[in-house]
C-alpha cells in the first residue's frame, strides 16, 4: 500500500509522540497517587460482553471481526467495560471498594476530526464497590485533578443526572416514539420541538411544567437550580436524584472545585450504561468534552454479584489539543526539548565508561555507531537539531550550538552545560 | 460579555485554528463568533439580527471573510450554508445561522434553541409531470425528529412510494433522501449533485429528485410536480454544546432576544 496508513489512524513521532507519552504518564501517575492500581485489559474481546452495554450509537461504531473459530470479536471502544467485567468475573471476592487506572488504545468508527483519530487514547480511573456520594465526589475531583495535570485551568464539570430525567420519563408513561421525541428536542436543547412535544403530547399540568423546566435547569448556581427542580418532582425517583445530588455536591465541598461545576439536568446524551450521575469535562476552543463519566450501578452486574461503581475517562489526544489552544496565547510555551548528546567514543573504553556515568545520571547520550569524524557528527547533530557533540580526547570535549546553528568547541565537558542538563522546568531527575 | 473581542480582522485560518492566533491575546473565553450563511439567507440573518438589537457589520459586501460588528462586540464570519453546522459543531464559531434542512442533512451535534422566522421553504420529492406518482397528502412527522418517520400513512389512490423499484433521485441532499426512502423500505439510487438537481430527469440522469421548493416555479419551468413534502425548513439558531455552558451569559442573552422576535 505504498508506506500510507488506513484512514483514521496516524502515526505519532517526535515532539508530539513525546508530549503525548508524557500525558499518560503523568495522567497515571496522578491516578496511582489517588491510590488507584494499574489494570492492562485486552485490546479486543467478545463481542458479546461489550456490545450489550452499550447504546446504539456506540454499537454502531464498534470496529468487529471473526476469530479463527467464528467467534464475534470487537475492538474495545472504552475500557469501562472491560473493567467491570474483570471486576464482576474474576475479583468479585476481594475486598470493596477497588480502585482501577488505565490508559491505552480505544478505537471506535468515527469521522476523524481534531483530536480524534478512530484510533485514539483514553485514561482513566473506575472506582468499584462503593455507592456513596463521597465516592462520586472522588471521581469528579480526580477529574478536575487530571486536568490540572494536563495544565488545562480554564474547564468546567458539566454534571447532570440521569435519575432526575429517567424517573421524570416514568411519571410520565409515555409511549416510546414520544420519549424519543422528548428526548431529542432536549439533546438539541431546541424549543421549537419541545413546545412541539407538549402540544402534540397530553399531560397533567404539573408534568408539563416538569417538562417545561427541563431546559432551564442549566447553570453554575447549584442551589437555585436543584431547588428549581425540586418545585416539579413527580415521584420518589426524581426526589432521590436530587437528593442525592445535594450530597455529592456536599462531599465536593473539601476538594475545593465547585467553581468549577455546572449543573445540567437536561444532559442525557450519555445514556448507555449510566445509572446516576453523568458528566462531561469542557474546556474553551475546543467543541468536544475532553472527558466524561458517571456513575453505573447495573454493570458489574452483567458479569458477576452486582457492584456500585462510578468512573472517568478522559481522552488523551483531545487533552493534548485542548492545551496547545489554550496555550497559544501563552507566550510562556516553552522551547522544544533538547535532543540527547551525541557522543564520538572513538572505541576507547573510558568514554564508554563516562557515556554510562552519564547515562545514569539522567543525561540522554546516543553513540556514534559509524566512526563518523567530528566534522560528519557535527553535520549530523545541525541537520537534526542536536545541540551537544561530544568529542572523546582523554576526556570528552564539548561542541555546542549556538542559536543559529553553529558549533563552538566549549573545551572539558562539564555536565551542568549540556543542553539537556536539569533545570527547574524538566523533569528528569537530579545527577 | 466584560471583555470584547478584539475588532482587528483575523485571518480566517486563525479562526479555524486558533492555535496558530498570535501570542499576547487573552483566551476568547468571552468573545463570540457568529457563522452566519453566505447567499439565499444571508441578508435575511442581517435584517433580523439587527431586529434582535445585535450589533451587525456595517460593511457586508465586503470580500474579507471575517467581519467585527459594528461595536466590535461579535465577530461574524460569512460561510458556506453546508459549513456553518461544521463551524458550530468543531467551536470554530459559537453559534450560527442556518437552514433547518441543512442542519437535518449533515447531521451535526449542535444545540438548535430556536427556529427564526424567515427561510421558510420546503424540501421536496419531485418528479416529471407524466410519469409521477400521483400526489398525495402524506404529511410526514420528519420535522419534529429527523429520525424514524414511522407513519403508516394510509397509501392511496396512484402508486405508493414502496411500489418503486430502485428509483434514481438526483439530489444536494443525499441523507435525508436515503432516509426518507429507507423508511419506506425503498431501495433508491442516490445521485447526489452539487445544484440544478432539475436537470436530472430531463437528461435521463434521475427519475425524481429531492430538492428545496420555495414557489415552485423552478418545478413547473421544468415540468415538474410536487410528490411529497419531506421537511418544513426554516432558519435556525446553532450554538456550540461548549460555548453554550461556557459562555452561558452572552449566549443566553442573544437568545433571549431573538426569542422575543419568535413567539
Amino acid at each position: 500500500m505504498n508506506g500510507q496508513v488506513p484512514f483514521g489512524v496516524a502515526d505519532y513521532f517526535w515532539e508530539e509522540a513525546r508530549n503525548r507519552q508524557r500525558l499518560l504518564d503523568r495522567l497515571m501517575e496522578t491516578f496511582r497517587a489517588w491510590g488507584y492500581g494499574d489494570v492492562i485489559p485486552p485490546m479486543f474481546e467478545f463481542d458479546a460482553n461489550l456490545s450489550a452495554q452499550y447504546d446504539e450509537r456506540l454499537r454502531s461504531d464498534m470496529y468487529r471481526f471473526l476469530d479463527r473459530d467464528g467467534s464475534t470479536l470487537s475492538l474495545r471502544p472504552e475500557f469501562t467495560t472491560s473493567v467491570a467485567r474483570l471486576v464482576g468475573a474474576r475479583l468479585h471476592d476481594w475486598p470493596m471498594p477497588q480502585r482501577f487506572c488505565y490508559g491505552g488504545s480505544v478505537f471506535r468508527y468515527l469521522e476523524p476530526q481534531a483530536g480524534q483519530q478512530r484510533e485514539f487514547w483514553q485514561a482513566g480511573g473506575e472506582l468499584i464497590g462503593a455507592p456513596t456520594p463521597a465516592a462520586d465526589a472522588e471521581i469528579l475531583a480526580l477529574t478536575a485533578a487530571s486536568l490540572q495535570v494536563a495544565d488545562l485551568t480554564d474547564y468546567r464539570l458539566i454534571l447532570g443526572h440521569i435519575g432526575y430525567y429517567r424517573s421524570l420519563l416514568q411519571a410520565l408513561a409515555l409511549s416510546q416514539e414520544q420519549s424519543q421525541r422528548l428526548q431529542y428536542a432536549l439533546n438539541r436543547k431546541s424549543e421549537p420541538l419541545l413546545a412541539d412535544f407538549l402540544r402534540d403530547t397530553p399531560l397533567r399540568t404539573g408534568q408539563r411544567q416538569a417538562v417545561e423546566t427541563l431546559p432551564h435547569l442549566v447553570g453554575g448556581d447549584i442551589e437555585s437550580i436543584l431547588s428549581q427542580a425540586e418545585r416539579h418532582i413527580q415521584n420518589s425517583g426524581m426526589h432521590g436524584a436530587l437528593q442525592n445530588l445535594r450530597c455529592i455536591v456536599e462531599a465536593l465541598a473539601g476538594y475545593e472545585i465547585l467553581g468549577k461545576l455546572i449543573i445540567d439536568l437536561a444532559e442525557i446524551r450519555n445514556l448507555g450504561y449510566y445509572t446516576g450521575i453523568s458528566f462531561e469535562a469542557l474546556t474553551p476552543g475546543l467543541g468536544t468534552a475532553v472527558g466524561s463519566g458517571g456513575r453505573y450501578d447495573d454493570l458489574v452486574g452483567h458479569f458477576g454479584p452486582p457492584q456500585p461503581a462510578v468512573g472517568v475517562a478522559l481522552g488523551v489526544d483531545l487533552l493534548l489539543l485542548a492545551r496547545n489552544r489554550q496555550q497559544a496565547d501563552d507566550a510562556s510555551a516553552g522551547p522544544g526539548h533538547s535532543l540527547p548528546a551525541l557522543a564520538l567514543a572513538q572505541g576507547s573504553d573510558a568514554a564508554m565508561a563516562e557515556v554510562r556515568m552519564l547515562r545514569a545520571a539522567g543525561l540522554p547520550v546516543q553513540l556514534d555507531v559509524n566512526g563518523w569524524s567530528v566534522d560528519s557528527a557535527l553535520d549530523y547533530a545541525a541537520q537534526t537539531g542536536i545541540r551537544d557533540v561530544l568529542q572523546w580526547d582523554n576526556g570528552f570535549l564539548h561542541h555546542r550550538s549556538d542559536d543559529n546553528g553553529g558549533f563552538a568547541l566549549l573545551g572539558p565537558l562539564d555536565k551542568g552545560r549540556l543542553s539537556h542538563a536539569p533545570t527547574p522546568h524538566t523533569e528528569e531527575p537530579r545527577p | 460579555m466584560s471583555q470584547p473581542i478584539s475588532a482587528t480582522i483575523r485571518d480566517p485560518a486563525e479562526i479555524l485554528e486558533p492555535s496558530r492566533s498570535p501570542a499576547g491575546q487573552t483566551p476568547t473565553v468571552q468573545s463570540l463568533l457568529f457563522a452566519l450563511p453566505k447567499g439565499r439567507l444571508a441578508h435575511d440573518s442581517l435584517t433580523f439580527l439587527e431586529r434582535a438589537g445585535l450589533s451587525v457589520p456595517t460593511d457586508t459586501a465586503s470580500r474579507k471573510l471575517v467581519l467585527p460588528a459594528a461595536d466590535g462586540s461579535i465577530g461574524f464570519v460569512m460561510a458556506k450554508p453546508r459549513d456553518v453546522p461544521t463551524y458550530v459543531e468543531h467551536g470554530a464559531a459559537d453559534l450560527g445561522i442556518c437552514g433547518l434542512d441543512v442542519v437535518r442533512e449533515t447531521d451535526r451535534a449542535v444545540y438548535e434553541p430556536l427556529l427564526l422566522p424567515f427561510g421558510h421553504c420546503r424540501l421536496c420529492l419531485a418528479g416529471p409531470t407524466d410519469r409521477s406518482p400521483a400526489q398525495v397528502d402524506e404529511t410526514v412527522d420528519l420535522p419534529e425528529l429527523g429520525s424514524t418517520a414511522a407513519s403508516s400513512s394510509p397509501e392511496m389512490t396512484g402508486t405508493p412510494l414502496r411500489y418503486m423499484s430502485q428509483p434514481r433521485i438526483a439530489t444536494e441532499f443525499p441523507r435525508l433522501t436515503r432516509q426518507f426512502f429507507t423508511d419506506r423500505g425503498v431501495n433508491a439510487e442516490i445521485i447526489a449533485l452539487g445544484g440544478s438537481v432539475e436537470l436530472g430527469p430531463i437528461l435521463g440522469l434521475a427519475d425524481l429528485i429531492v430538492d428545496i421548493v420555495k414557489t415552485g416555479e423552478t418545478l413547473r419551468l421544468n415540468g415538474l410536480v410536487e410528490i411529497r413534502t419531506i421537511l418544513q425548513s426554516q432558519a435556525v439558531l446553532l450554538v456550540n454544546r461548549t460555548s453554550y455552558q461556557l459562555k452561558a451569559t452572552a449566549i443566553n442573552r442573544i437568545i433571549e432576544r431573538m426569542r422575543r422576535l419568535t413567539t
